[in-house]
């Protein structure tokens, strides 16, 4: 992006938007860097109205103490070796080689220690990201350029304790090194002109590089929940159909690793709550046995559901999303034919449908990456690991509710069990999580950045309801938050989402119940608002009303309580 | 053709957005508010983007004045018109 493309951006942000504000966080004059991170955040969010503020120019620590007594923040930290020790630079004249080196040493183990006391000591309600330093050493040490001195390798370990350290902290997310020497070659990074004369040391092209890593990290894009994909020439290498259950391959031997890498990094997004499903045109016999293969290097039982006949394949991923019960956005398709690609794209606009390169080897490698940066998760949950087998149970309950009698008996013998814990604490990752990408049962699409949550909670007598359940089955963990305020014998919501996997065991009905009697209220009223893709939401309402949901929907516990089916779970505080 | 002059205007319009055209012929640092230290180095690195040139940072403190920039790229040799 070129400043001037950056500038215009951030002067046309709407002037009467909400504000999002960040602080920036740098020992050097912030310029273009503070242009770039604007401008990148403000792409991302254009409805919004992206502040940038700095604090003190040289003094990294002093900034991050300052921005400590500020709630609710965003906070991008921008470090540079001259924050470790300034004779790491150019701008101070402290001097260089042995005499200096022990000392430098010395003062750079502390000063990370100071600075990670000073990230630490940031509220619990800030999101943090963070750059460790970009920019080259400069030559200050005995060694020719082509020698790495022990000095430098020291620092460098330092830091790297000090990265290591510093990402415990579930506040904070670190740009990815290797990303950036990606879009931004070291050699291209420092300005030496600029930093002498103006304080800023980068290059245009590395603030733009380094403000659009940082943006990202603030405003990251959501994760894609399923991938789909195709088995022939996909899956593995060659046709099941024609070659045979043991003629396919995915290995170094029959030049087929690509199919193996894939299937390997398939079980890893298994592993990270990620739905794996199959689609394929082929006998279902042939594949079954295949499928059994013991050198499979994903389980089977982490794949479903698996779609194998001879019918389209977006008849295949119309029952595939519906049995996930996800919208094509979250998902990805990948399959090796552009026919049946298109013939997806065309039926579930929004899937994000790839090719799979099975001849090209750079366009192999950047699949791979592509695919981690779908899907990848700033972090992992315990409800991550109970996704997939949830949505199983949910397919056997779907099909028990042909018949009321037999769905009583199974809400009835389920055991289920539901914990309402109030007020999680801010280390509680889950609850900002699940509002944030919860799109069917939710109460108005509203989105918040972590600050802002929390910074939303300070309304004397506001309260978060987080819902967990389990049942005989198994745990599907956190799966409903609810936000409002008591004021004037009426509960208010603003908030309430619940993931789809918990639809059809009544547990937003006991919500309702549980509200009504811990807050002692004849009435809760509900911030409704009608998006693309809350009609389960919006159903549930006006199931209770006998009437479409307004944005004022009040219900009264009289109401409610005629409408209320009988519930089963056992509740736990 | 994309004249020298309607070139520097837009990039005086970049950085100065409250500047009506009229005013940015005649725009200097006194009677602009907002060129401060740090839009003047951002005005030059715009130029620098704009123009492929590197500006003389020794002669930076010259340039107080669209008029003064004008013919600071007239001297440098930018092209009239592309």
């Amino acid at each position: 992006m070129k400043l001037a493309e950056a500038l215009s951006i951030v002067h046309r942000a709407p002037a009467d938007a909400l504000e999002f504000p960040v602080l920036l966080a740098c020992g050097f004059t912030p310029l273009h860097l503070q242009n770039y991170l604007a401008a990148h955040l403000q792409k991302v969010m254009p409805e919004r109205r992206v502040r940038i503020r700095t604090g003190l120019y040289g003094d990294l620590c002093g900034t991050l103490e300052q921005f400590s007594q500020q709630d609710g923040q965003v906070v991008a930290v921008a470090l540079e070796w001259t924050d470790v020790d300034p004779r790491l630079g150019y701008r101070q004249l402290g001097g260089w080689g042995r005499r200096v080196e022990t000392n430098i040493l010395e003062s750079a183990e502390a000063k990370l220690v100071r600075i990670r006391e000073a990230i630490s000591s940031l509220p619990p309600s800030s999101k943090i990201v963070m750059s460790l330093p970009t920019l080259p050493l400069p030559p200050a040490f005995h060694t020719s350029g082509t020698q790495a001195s022990r000095a430098e390798l020291k620092l460098r370990e330092a830091l790297a304790r000090f990265g290591t350290e510093i990402v415990r902290n579930p506040q904070v997310a670190v740009v990815n090194q290797q990303r950036l020497d990606l879009i931004s070659p070291p050699h291209t990074r420092y300005d030496f002109r600029s930093d002498l004369h103006t304080g800023f040391p980068y290059t245009l092209t590395h603030a733009d590089a380094l403000g659009g890593l940082l943006a990202a990290l603030i405003q990251p894009p959501m994760p894609k929940k399923g991938l789909i994909t195709d088995l022939d020439d996909t899956f593995w290498a060659g046709l099941v159909g024609e070659d045979g259950h043991d003629g396919v391959s995915w290995d170094l031997t029959n030049h087929s690793q690509i199919h193996g890498i894939y299937q390997q990094m398939l079980h890893a997004l298994a592993d990270h709550g990620i739905l794996i499903a199959i689609a394929s045109k082929n006998s279902p016999e042939i594949v079954e046995r295949a499928l059994s293969r013991r050198d499979l290097l994903i389980p089977r039982e982490k794949i479903f559901p698996i779609e194998v006949h001879w019918e389209p394949k977006s008849g295949s991923v119309a029952r595939i999303l519906q049995a996930w019960n996800i919208s094509a956005e979250a998902v990805v398709f990948v399959d090796d034919s552009p026919m049946e690609l298109e013939e997806v794209r065309a039926a579930h606009p929004g899937i994000e449908c790839i090719q799979f390169p099975k001849s090209d080897y750079a366009a192999g490698l950047t699949f791979l990456e592509r695919l981690r940066d779908l899907f990848g998760k700033a972090t992992l949950s315990q409800e991550d690991s109970y996704r997939l087998e949830s949505i199983r149970r949910a397919q056997n309950l779907a099909i028990s509710n042909g018949n009321a009698d037999s769905v009583e008996r199974f809400l009835a013998q389920a055991e289920a069990e539901i914990t309402f814990e109030f007020n999680p604490p801010a280390s509680d990752k889950r609850v900002v999580e699940l509002v944030n990408k919860t799109n069917q049962f939710n109460l108005n699409g509203i989105r918040y950045s972590e600050p802002e949550w929390h910074a939303s909670l300070k309304r004397p007598g506001s309260f978060v309801l987080a819902v967990s359940y389990r049942d005989k089955f198994g745990p599907l963990g956190k799966i409903a938050v609810l936000k409002g305020v008591k004021e004037e014998g009426v509960v208010h919501l603003d908030t309430w989402v619940m993931s789809c996997r918990a639809f059809s065991r009544r547990i937003e009905y006991q919500c309702l119940t549980y509200l009504f009697s811990h807050f002692d209220v004849d009435e809760i009223a509900f911030d409704f608002q009608a998006t693309p893709k809350n009609k389960p939401m919006e159903d549930f309402l006006a199931g209770l009303l006998g009437r479409p949901p307004s944005c004022s929907y009040r219900l009264t516990r009289a109401t409610f309580e005629a409408k209320c089916p009988k519930l089963y779970h056992k509740i736990v505080k | 053709m994309d004249h020298l002059e309607e070139r520097l205007k837009r990039i005086f319009a970049t950085i100065f957005p409250h500047l009506s055209p009229n005013k940015i012929e005649t725009a200097d640092q006194e009677s602009v508010e907002t060129w401060d230290s740090v839009a003047a180095i951002t005005l030059i690195n715009l130029i620098e983007e704009e123009f492929g040139i590197e500006v003389d940072l020794d002669r930076a403190s010259e340039l107080r004045s669209f008029s003064e920039i004008l013919g600071y790229l007239k001297e440098r040799g930018v092209p009239e018109a592309f």
